[in-house]
């Protein structure tokens, strides 16, 4: 028996020091290696590396991208950062990255970090390594605050993506409509503790009290909380008529949506709310979530636009390949960095990760998400208008289906009060 | 009014999860890290054999159970009982056996809002002016009920008595015949079958997480210490304590400030009554 | 009288010729005995010289984590030989690296300064808030330990200090990499025969007697308090440096410095090599986490397996791996016939 063990313990410590050694050698020089080190086990996460997949397949299925005259194909190497799961210390994110920088070798990162502390984090890493980096899901205004301080030493980092405060303005037009045609005026606001939601939220309360609306309270509620009965008759005693919340983890948004109507809380629900926020979502919350207004962002990640082709042929494609997102925001982004990328590698003519940035900058065309072009800070422009800008959208679910309301440029409806409202 | 009705449900959903906990450091003297993994799992089971199986959620519950019972069962009977005694050991593997369980339903996939347990009931009903639903009711008089159904069994059966026996002075009891390693072990099924419990119960109010096992298991470990790590009835009143605590807290000072509650009682606690609220006073074993 | 004809054996272990040989002063006798006294202590310390320089870039970064972990293991050793079961190591890693990065940030000290600073500040400052517990024994201290780190890091993200929850990023890194892999293996060794020493001398002695009977100590006329003060200012100056070290190397310090995974990792590693040698401490840690790198290429599963590994070996090998690697240096078992 003992010296079974012996055995068994040298065999399971040998064994996994071989596995880690790759096996193959060095790649020949032949694909372009892309690495993608995201938070696999989050719904964000796994839809945002399957549309990057798509892309890369779409890319690959024409040949690969045209490198100085040659055509070379795309290799992901996927890896887990695990930064959503609460028992992650930010160190162990960043050595899955280290560890695929130093051992693959890739010509550029994709997705990226999810939480943002382990993004900035991260942040000094990439700029350490010099590879490109193309962020489609932390979504922390930090990252603008902290590249605007050494440009050039976090060139190397671009966000896809938008930040808290882009999403939240999409909404802002639908508040102004509850506003201006329905009257409506008692506003609460409920903010999840992360900087996230207080950045959202905090974009939507300002415009209210600038634009005539009572605010008729506010509660910031820790992120694992399990229970809102205190908050939601607070909601209901106020007389609130619309409520901002902004909530994105999935125990706490599914119990709040839940309570919300078994509480029958007469008022309006507007920002984003995990569950709801979904094109799964009416298959789980049902009329738990009727009328209650949304945002996607960007554009193309959930809802195929009538009038806008390319949202429809990428939804439909990821539809087809993987079944409905199960997240309605970034999904998009992140098939676009793809394609950002390679019209980079191609116009570069090389891998050089200097060349590559400077034709990254340069971007600008077309892709599902509106127009694409980054801001002196390495973030892609956001706005109202497809046609000079990326766009992020507000809709309200009404009886099983998300109709867009803002901006114009994507409407398909107008604002609905629900019945027990008028 | 609704206080009253919340509190009473935190404090219920509090003394289910720490229940299972409880039990089983009492008897066997093993602090069970993995209850949290047990409980995810005793959903994931549940879930597992209603969706995939079809049967209903009453056959389902019964059988998940008995699972959960079995494989509590052989988890003490052949991995705990190798290193019994050894109280790093004990610790390390019940904390890391919880990681693994719930790093492998991660795994598959329980993340986000699409694994759920469907309510027994769904609609409310309206006390005074505020809305409960269902579920909750039912949360509150389950727990009521097991309770009452435990302290029956651990005070009028046989193996309930010879739990208790174990408990207060094992090698009496082994003197009386009482086998301390299947009395081990049964105390090890029926506190993962009680997590299992607890699972049922409480999962369809919100949604079936893996990552809620680390929530359940802080909470059964505050609830425990607090009440007392050998007395059930200190551990109820412990969950009364800290889940009104926590609502009147949410109330008047803010939500944010919930989680601080178990935090802080476990903290004033150690400093005023280490033993727990009814924990036997044993001032020479945990003083210097 | 028909007695069984069976030969019965029994398995017995005896002590090596050579152990037996060099336990004296004339082990000097033969270059061989002095290398089987020798090579045990001088193994790990040429190890730790080599490595850096042998390995690639990654596994050297993850030798500089082992490193760090072997560090808090240490720390928790330390405290466990007195007795004090401490499942809060988190606590003295975040305050380390805190301290640090606070300094670096705010007053702009450079690593020369922020380095020792942080290792006697934060020590200080630990030893001051766990004094007060001190008294608590066993389960109630662990208890205590696992709760404050917890309450720190809500602190930090709910008052927004220290950079809240992004933490705080851009600080000063070491001038290279090869001096921080250095520093961290020396302040390793360091602690390992520092420790190794104390706890041979009679401060040692006092410190197990305290873990064995503290009663006993006490009417002794020796002051406990004050002893379990000292240690807790050793084992936290220690995990402290482990911070301070993380937070220059990656350049950044957030509320998960004071993350469970601190607390538990160096208590496995402890657990696995030994625990109450100190030389366990570092030598589980020195598996177990180039072996949780290693199975990263498992992805989602990774987890499952490191846990699974750990657990087997902790049950097939319930002293320890140093204990009975010892055991195998020193002795050998043969069947015998009764």
């Amino acid at each position: 028996m003992k010296k079974g063990v012996m055995v068994f313990i040298a065999a399971a410590f040998f064994a996994g020091l071989i596995l880690c050694v790759p096996l193959a050698p060095a790649w020949s020089a032949d694909p372009i290696v892309v690495g993608i080190p995201t938070a696999l086990n989050s719904d964000y996460g796994r839809d945002s590396v399957n549309a990057v997949k798509l892309a890369v397949k779409e890319i690959n299925d024409k040949g690969g991208v045209n490198v100085g005259g040659q055509k070379r194909p795309i290799k992901l190497i996927i890896s887990d950062t695990r930064d959503m799961e609460p028992t992650t210390p930010a160190h162990d994110a960043l050595m899955a990255v280290e560890k695929m920088i130093l051992q693959d070798k890739p010509h550029a990162i994709l997705v990226g970090f999810a939480r943002s502390e382990v993004f900035m984090a991260g942040m000094e890493l990439i700029a350490k390594h010099k590879i490109p980096y193309l962020g489609s899901y932390a979504q922390t205004h930090m990252f603008q605050q902290q590249f605007a301080k050494d440009p050039e030493k976090y060139k190397y980092i671009f966000r896809v993506c938008g930040y808290n405060v882009i999403a939240a303005k999409a909404a802002t037009d639908a508040i102004d409509v509850l506003r201006k045609e329905h009257g409506l005026k008692r506003a609460f606001f409920i903010t999840q503790d992360t900087l996230l939601s207080k950045g959202f939220v905090g974009v939507l309360k300002k415009h209210c009290e600038n634009t005539g609306w009572q605010t008729v309270g506010t509660e910031n509620i820790a992120s694992d909380a399990a229970d809102f009965s205190a908050v939601l008759s607070k909601v209901k005693s106020s007389k609130a008529q619309i409520t901002v919340v902004f909530w994105d983890v999935a125990q706490g948004g599914t119990i709040m949506l839940k309570q919300w109507t078994s509480m029958k809380v007469p008022s309006l629900m507007v920002g984003f709310v995990i569950g709801a926020c979904s094109p799964r979502g009416w298959d789980f919350m049902g009329k738990n979530i009727n009328y209650i207004i949304q945002t996607e962002a960007p554009i193309g990640s959930g809802i195929p636009l009538k009038k806008l082709p390319k949202t429809r042929a990428f939804v439909e494609k990821f539809n087809k390949a993987y079944g409905k997102p199960h997240g309605q925001w970034l999904t998009s982004a992140s098939y676009e960095s793809v394609y950002i990328l390679a019209g980079a590698i191609e116009r570069a003519g090389s891998l050089d990760p200097a060349k590559l940035v400077k034709e990254i900058e340069k971007t600008d065309y077309a892709g599902v998400i509106g127009r694409i072009r980054f801001d002196k800070n390495h973030q892609v422009v956001y706005g109202d208008d497809p046609k000079e800008t990326a766009v992020c959208l507000a809709y309200q679910w009404l009886n099983g289906k998300m109709v867009p309301i803002y901006p114009p440029a994507v409407a398909e409806g107008k604002v609905v009060l629900p019945p027990w409202m008028k | 009014m609704s206080i009253f009705i919340y509190g009473l449900t935190q404090s219920v959903t509090l003394m289910l999860y720490g229940y299972g906990f409880s039990l089983v450091y009492g008897i066997s003297g093993i602090a069970n890290f993995a209850h949290g993994g047990f409980y995810v799992l005793g959903g994931y089971i549940t879930w597992c054999i209603i969706n995939l199986l079809g049967l209903s959620q009453f056959t389902s519950a019964v059988l998940t159970v008995l699972i959960m019972g079995f494989l509590g069962f052989v988890f003490y009977w052949g991995i705990l009982l190798r290193i019994r005694g050894i109280i790093l050991s004990e610790l390390v593997i019940t904390f890391v056996a919880g990681i693994a369980i719930l790093e492998f339903l991660n795994w598959k996939g329980l993340y986000g809002f699409y694994y759920n347990l469907l309510p027994f009931v769904e609609g409310d009903i309206t006390v005074g002016e505020v809305s409960v639903d269902y579920q909750r009711l039912i949360v509150l008089c389950s727990g009521a009920v097991l309770a009452g159904l435990m302290w029956l069994f651990v005070h009028h059966t046989k193996i309930g008595l010879s739990f208790r026996g174990i408990a207060q002075e094992e090698r009496t009891a082994l003197s009386l015949g009482i086998e301390s390693d299947w009395v081990g072990s049964l105390s090890m099924a029926l506190g993962s079958a009680l997590a299992a419990v607890a699972a049922i119960l409480i999962l369809p109010l919100g949604v079936l997480e893996a990552n809620v096992g680390y929530e359940v298991l802080i909470y059964a470990v505050t609830v425990a210490i607090v009440g007392g790590l050998e007395s059930t009835p200190g551990m109820v009143l412990a969950s009364f304590i800290i889940g009104f605590g926590q609502i009147l807290v949410a109330e008047f000072i803010g939500s944010s400030w919930m989680i601080i509650v178990p935090l802080a009682t476990i903290v004033v606690i150690l400093a005023l009554r280490p033993s727990g609220l009814f924990g036997k006073f044993k001032e020479l074993e945990e003083r210097v | 009288m028909d007695k069984s004809e069976k030969t019965q054996f029994r398995r017995e272990r005896l002590d090596r010729g050579i152990k037996a040989r060099t336990d004296t002063i004339y082990a000097i006798a033969s270059f061989r005995d002095m290398l089987y006294l020798i090579l045990p202590r001088v193994l790990p310390l040429v190890l730790m010289v080599v490595l850096p320089l042998l390995l690639g870039e990654y596994w050297r970064k993850v030798v500089c984590y082992a490193a760090v972990y072997g560090l808090l293991a240490l720390s928790w050793d330390f405290l466990g030989a007195i007795g004090l079961f401490s499942l809060g190591q988190a606590l003295f890693f975040g305050v380390g690296a805190y301290m640090a990065g606070a300094l670096n940030l705010y007053f702009e000290w450079p690593i020369y300064y922020t380095l020792p600073a942080a290792t006697l500040g934060g020590a200080l400052f630990c030893t001051l808030l766990l004094t007060p517990v001190i008294r608590l024994k066993g389960v109630y201290f662990a208890m205590v330990t696992i709760v404050i780190p917890i309450l720190f890091s809500r602190t930090i993200v709910a008052g927004g200090i220290f950079g809240g929850t992004h933490g705080i990023v851009n600080l000063t890194p070491f001038k290279s990499d090869l001096l921080a892999e250095y520093l961290i293996l020396f302040a390793l060794i360091g602690c390992l025969f520092a420790f190794r020493r104390v706890i041979g001398e009679d401060y040692g002695l006092v410190m197990h007697a305290i873990r064995d009977d503290d009663r006993a100590v006490m009417s002794a006329g020796i002051n406990i308090y004050w002893r379990k003060v000292q240690a807790l200012f050793v084992a936290s100056a220690v995990g402290c440096l482990a911070g301070a070290f993380m937070c220059h190397n990656y350049q950044f310090v957030g509320p998960s410095a004071f993350s469970l995974d601190y607390s538990l990792l160096p208590l496995a590693a402890a657990a696995l090599g030994g625990p109450g040698t100190f030389v366990g401490a570092v030598l589980g840690s020195a598996i177990l986490i180039p072996l949780s790198e290693a199975l990263r290429d498992f992805g989602g599963l990774r987890m499952v397996f490191y846990c699974l590994i750990l657990i087997a070996s902790m049950i097939l090998l319930p002293e320890g791996i140093f204990h009975y690697i010892a055991r195998k240096y020193h002795q050998f078992e043969r069947t015998v016939k009764i």
